[in-house]
């Protein structure tokens, strides 16, 4: 299959999905109800828009946000009644196509890390976080699974937080003493 | 001299040559492995490198940009699979060759070529910018409104199916660009009364969201998709390979210079036009397009190279990116404290020179990584997904929470994440929103400073606009896109040209 000349696919989005076929005379199972979620979203940021300064200036603070979410509304309008109007793809479905489980356990996953990062600390979320993520996905045995984790967050580890010395929060681990180490072998190394 | 001496000054310091050669080879695997995009990397490595000198900064990144827009055509030779938009052409007589036995040779020319239209690229901006910036001094606020309008619909009608789709994108874009108190007035926009609204939602959260969660969520669906190896031979294309394909080079490089200065338009299109030029422009290859013709490899290769060059001078010299990766970029100028636009060429060219001598040396580290190390290579890109899926999450999030050091921005970048997600599954553009975003800011200013000027009369701010002809021109062009997009214009083309060429 080519992809189209015109480029039907999306700018910035990767690549494997390029080579499936986008289907623009018919509708993908929740496409509809999302277009409608964002009509209503869109209708809701005007009536918010409208109120930081109503009418009163054409320069005022609020005319540049009621103008964009004039044109959330009306495109996001157009969209739903042209989604409407299509028939939707067979053989898709939403629970299979696009929210599988292991789309809807992995945002759970995001959720419980960004949860647990303040309290547990970095070093240990993250862990916990890749251990999961690996065993998820790989369905390998646990020596691999932890083996691959423990590899990858000392290499991110030493990299962001000793070379690109970015905070991360600290937690229940002893981490600064880590870092005096580390510190001490890259000594001379990056600033 | 000092012109000179600016563009040499990456070769002064070690440590900025390391980092633009880190950064290329960097670059030129995540753009070759499927996932991973250079708009990704760039968005997160600026949340990494905001607390060091722009240099380092800058050289580590535009190393990346380049490599990466020519790491994508390996992956797209050897596994018929484009490891980043921008060679999705290259893939149309990339793999055809691969699979009789030529993948050497394919990515031989590829690098040669890519080598070739960076430096065109490269070359162009360093002589257009000055100009350009010279006469951006004579633009008037309605004509930055007007340009930032230009680029975010560009991107909009270009990168998708649909215009409409592509205008709420960057509407939405510029909403949420306008989250916090307003900076003239300090009235309170989209805050919903919430504290943490005030300050704005960082645009880097949303941009790591956006290309690193969505994409990896994405990237969900395919995890045990498995990659096919080839056989690679020699891969120093002969010289007169090179010969024979230069006019056609030269051609697509130009393509891939204008589309990449054109706001909001980048390699990807440049590519997907360059293509379709060599298909019309070549009577009678050798072997056919689509079954590995060479010239077929030539033409996205050499355009989406020079379009990086290109895509830099509308950055630099206005203030508005030439694609979405450029976008990232004036964000992290803005970070450190730089103000991409005219005023900087004249205030700071070393900067500007520096940039373009950075581009230079990536462009011949690519050359020089393109045509060595296949074989780790071929290793590498052979990674599990259930590894490299996990580590972009982990990265996503440090990335995020190291800006600010707040968990706020976290959960901003997942909520932006999973949008995105859906917005990529329904065939919203995601472009067009980071575009929307950093020029929000621009287009407010502008129209604000517009309308004030004019004291509050529309009918004279209109008139500005039909009497000053670059403000005419943009005003049309503007237009220009919506029409194109009516049916009544498509009917109108079909009947003077027969048929729809592409």
């Amino acid at each position: 299959m080519q992809p189209d000349v015109t480029g039907t696919t999306d700018h910035n989005s990767s690549t494997a999905h390029v080579q499936q076929t986008n289907h623009p005379l018919q509708r993908r199972p929740g496409e509809l109800g999302f277009a409608i979620f964002l009509t209503l979203a869109s209708v809701f940021l005007l009536y918010n828009a409208y109120g930081i300064s109503g009418f009163r200036a054409l320069s005022g603070a609020g005319s540049v946000p009621m103008a964009t979410t004039l044109v959330m509304t009306i495109t996001a309008l157009i969209v739903t009644l042209r989604t409407a109007r299509l028939g939707r793809i067979a053989g898709e479905t939403l629970a299979k196509d696009i929210l599988p489980v292991m789309v809807i356990a992995f945002i759970g996953l995001l959720i419980v890390f960004g949860l647990l990062l303040k309290p547990l600390g970095f070093v240990l979320t993250a862990a916990l976080f890749l251990i999961c993520a690996i065993k998820l996905l790989s369905r390998k045995g646990w020596v691999y699974t932890i083996s691959i984790a423990f590899l990858s967050l000392v290499i991110i580890w030493v990299v962001f937080r000793v070379v690109f010395t970015v905070l991360l929060p600290a937690g229940i681990l002893p981490e600064a003493e880590f870092i005096q180490f580390f510190r001490n072998l890259f000594a001379g190394g990056a600033s | 001299m000092d012109t000179v001496l600016a563009i040499l000054t990456v070769f002064t310091q070690p440590q900025l040559l390391l980092l633009v050669a880190l950064g290329t080879f960097a670059g030129i695997y995540i753009g070759a492995i499927p996932g991973l995009s250079v708009t990704m990397a760039v968005s997160i490595l600026i949340s990494f490198t905001f607390s060091w000198d722009v240099y380092p900064a800058i050289s580590l990144m535009v190393g990346i940009y380049m490599g990466g827009v020519y790491g994508g055509s390996r992956t797209a030779i050897l596994l018929n699979i484009p490891g980043s938009p921008s060679a999705i052409a290259t893939a149309m007589d990339g793999y055809p060759m691969a699979q009789k036995g030529q993948a050497g040779q394919a990515i031989g020319v590829t690098t040669v070529m890519s080598f070739f239209g960076g430096l065109i690229g490269i070359v162009v901006l360093a002589l257009a910018a000055p100009f350009v910036s010279a006469f951006a001094l004579s633009f008037q606020p309605r004509d930055y409104m007007l340009l930032a309008i230009l680029g975010i619909l560009l991107v909009g009608s270009l990168s998708s199916g649909s215009l409409v789709k592509g205008i709420f994108a960057g509407a939405f874009g510029i909403a949420i660009g306008a989250v916090g108190r307003d900076p003239l007035t300090f009235a309170e926009r989209f805050t919903f009364d919430l504290r943490l609204m005030e300050g704005g939602i960082s645009f880097i959260a949303v941009m790591i969201g956006m290309f690193g969660v969505s994409e990896a969520l994405q990237q969900l669906h395919n995890v045990d998709k498995r990659a096919v190896r080839q056989k690679i031979d020699k891969i120093i294309p002969s010289f007169s390979t090179i010969k024979t394909y230069l006019p056609l080079s030269l051609q697509t490089s130009s393509i891939g210079v204008i589309i990449g200065a054109l706001p909001g338009t980048g390699g990807d299109i440049a590519a997907l036009m360059a293509y379709d030029h060599a298909k019309r422009v070549t009577k009678n290859p050798e072997i056919p397009f689509g079954q590995g013709a060479m010239e077929g490899l030539v033409a996205p290769e050499t355009a989406n190279n020079a379009a990086v060059g290109g895509a830099f001078i509308p950055m630099m010299t206005l203030g508005i990116p030439g694609d979405a990766v450029t976008a990232i970029m004036i964000g992290a100028l803005f970070i450190h404290g730089l103000n991409p636009g005219p005023m900087l060429m004249i205030d700071q060219p070393d900067m500007f020179w520096f940039i373009v001598g950075a581009l230079l040396t990536a462009n011949v580290f690519m050359l020089i990584f393109g045509l060595t190390g296949i074989k780790i290579f071929t290793k590498i890109v052979e990674m599990p997904r259930s590894i490299i899926i996990p580590l972009i999450l982990l990265l996503s999030i440090v990335g995020a929470y190291a800006v600010n050091n707040a968990i706020t921005d976290v959960y901003w970048m997942l909520g932006f994440g999973i949008f995105g997600y859906f917005m990529r599954h329904y065939g919203y553009p995601l472009g067009p929103v980071i575009l929307g975003i950093i020029l929000s800011r621009m287009l407010d200013d502008n129209w604000r400073r517009a309308i004030i000027s004019e004291r509050e009369d529309l009918g004279r701010f209109f008139e500005g606009i039909l009497t000053s002809p670059l403000s005419l021109t943009l005003f049309v062009a503007v237009i220009l896109i919506f029409v194109s997009q009516t049916p009544i214009w498509r009917a109108a083309k079909t009947r003077l040209l027969g048929k729809a060429t592409s």
